[in-house]
C-alpha cells in the first residue's frame, strides 16, 4: 500500500472516531422555581401564610387564657415550620404549617400585671391548629425563608 | 425508716400541697395538677425500690413495666395488629416486671445510691425527657412533671432521715445519714458508681428541653409575689368572694 493510500485511510478513521466522541450538550438553560405569590413552588407544602393571623390568635385565646379582656398581644411574623409527633406515637412529621410567635401579657388574680408568656401558635391555612406554650419545642422546626 | 404506708401518705400529702399551689398560682391547669400529684406521689415511692422486699419494688416496677408496655403499644398501634400488639405486651411486660427485677434485686442495695440526691434529680429530668420528646408535652409543664418526680424521691429520703432520729432515747440511729447524701465513697465500687451517677446527671441535663419557663414559673421574682397574692385573700375578705 502506497504513502496515499495509508494516509487517507488514517484519516478517515481517525475522522470516523471523532465522530463518535460525545459532543457537550447545550448547557442546561437555569429554571428558577415558578413563585406563586411570592412562595417558591417547593415551600407549597407550607400553604399560604394566615390571612389576619392577629385577630383570628386574639379570638382564639379569648376562650383560652385567664382575664382574656386585660390581655395586651405581641406577634411575630409567621414562619414556615413543621412539628413531628412525639416519639411515642411514631415521631412522624404530623403538621406542616406556619407558626407565629406571640407574646401574651395577662393579669394576676390581684390586677398586677404579670410578664408575658411566650406561644408558638401553629396554622394551618388561616386556622389556628394548636397552641403551645414556650418559645421553642424540640419536636418542632422552623424552615429557614 | 418509715414503712411503705408512712411514705405513701406523706408523699401525697405533700404532692397535693404543690400542686395545688401550682394550680392556684396560675402555672397549670387543673388535669396538670392531677397528674402532678400522681407523679409526685409516685415519686415518693421510688426510692425504696433497691429495697429487696418491700412494696415499692412491686409497684415501682409494675408502673414501670405497664408505662413502657403502653409506650411500645403506642409505637406499633399503626402497624401491628391487636393480637401481635396483645402478644408483645404480655412479652414486654413480663420481661420487665418479672425477668429484670430480678437482676434489679442482685445489683441494687438498699440504701446505696438509690437514696440520694443526684439520682432523686436524675428521676426527675429522665421524667422531664420522657414527656417532653417521647409525649410531645411543653417544656414547662414537661419541667413540672420532673420537679414533681425528685420533689416526691426527695421528700421521700427527708422521712427517712426524720425517721432516723430516735426520739425516745435520744440518740441517733445507725440509718442516719445514709438516705439524704449526695454521694458514697466507701468502696472503689461506690466511687465508680458515683462517677457513672454523676456522669449520667450531667447527660440528661444536656438533652433536656429548656428551663427557663419553669424557673420563671417558679423560681422568680415574680414567681414569690405571686405566691403572696395567693397566699391570703388578695381581697381581705374570707371566703366570700
Amino acid at each position: 500500500m502506497n504513502k496515499k493510500a495509508k494516509k487517507i485511510i488514517l484519516l478517515s478513521i481517525s475522522m470516523l472516531f471523532a465522530g463518535c466522541v460525545a459532543t457537550q450538550s447545550p448547557k442546561p438553560t437555569p429554571t428558577t422555581p415558578p413563585k406563586t405569590n411570592g412562595v417558591p413552588i417547593r415551600m407549597t407544602d407550607y400553604g399560604y401564610p394566615p390571612q389576619n393571623y392577629k385577630t383570628t390568635i386574639k379570638n382564639y385565646f379569648a376562650n383560652k387564657i385567664r382575664r382574656p379582656e386585660m390581655a395586651s398581644f405581641v406577634f411575630s411574623k409567621p414562619h414556615r415550620a413543621y412539628k413531628r409527633d412525639g416519639l411515642a406515637y411514631g415521631g412522624n412529621i404530623v403538621w406542616k404549617g406556619w407558626l407565629v410567635d406571640v407574646s401574651i401579657a395577662t393579669q394576676s388574680r390581684s390586677g398586677r400585671l404579670q410578664t408575658p408568656k411566650p406561644y408558638m401558635v401553629l396554622f394551618r391555612g388561616s386556622t389556628i391548629v394548636e397552641d403551645i406554650l414556650g418559645r421553642h419545642h424540640q419536636l418542632i422546626t422552623r424552615v429557614g425563608d | 425508716m418509715a414503712n411503705f404506708n408512712t411514705h405513701f401518705v406523706v408523699a401525697a400529702g405533700a404532692s397535693a400541697i404543690l400542686s395545688g399551689t401550682m394550680l392556684s398560682m396560675e402555672v397549670i391547669e387543673p388535669n396538670q395538677a392531677v397528674m402532678a400529684f400522681a407523679i409526685g406521689t409516685f415519686g415518693g415511692l421510688m426510692p425504696d425500690i433497691d429495697s429487696d422486699n418491700s412494696k415499692a419494688i412491686s409497684v415501682g416496677f409494675t408502673v414501670i413495666s405497664l408505662l413502657i408496655t403502653i409506650l411500645l403499644v403506642f409505637v406499633k398501634s399503626s402497624t401491628y395488629s391487636l393480637i401481635e400488639m396483645l402478644i408483645m405486651g404480655g412479652v414486654v411486660f413480663s420481661v420487665i416486671r418479672f425477668g429484670f427485677i430480678e437482676i434489679f434485686r442482685k445489683i441494687s442495695k438498699h440504701r446505696g445510691m438509690f437514696h440520694s440526691i443526684p439520682v432523686a434529680l436524675i428521676w426527675g429530668v429522665g421524667t422531664t425527657i420522657l414527656v417532653h420528646i417521647f409525649f410531645g408535652l411543653n417544656e414547662l409543664i414537661s419541667w413540672v412533671y420532673g420537679f414533681m418526680m425528685s420533689f416526691g424521691y426527695i421528700v421521700h429520703l427527708i422521712l427517712d432521715e426524720i425517721y432516723s432520729v430516735d426520739l425516745g432515747n435520744r440518740r441517733m440511729k445507725k440509718s442516719a445519714g445514709t438516705a439524704l447524701k449526695f454521694f458514697k465513697l466507701k468502696s472503689s465500687t461506690d466511687k465508680i458508681q458515683n462517677l457513672l451517677i454523676y456522669l449520667t446527671l450531667i447527660a440528661l441535663f444536656m438533652i433536656a428541653p429548656d428551663t427557663s419557663l419553669i424557673r420563671e414559673a417558679l423560681l422568680s421574682q415574680e414567681a414569690w409575689i405571686n405566691f403572696k397574692d395567693i397566699l391570703l385573700p388578695y381581697d381581705g375578705r374570707w371566703f366570700f368572694h
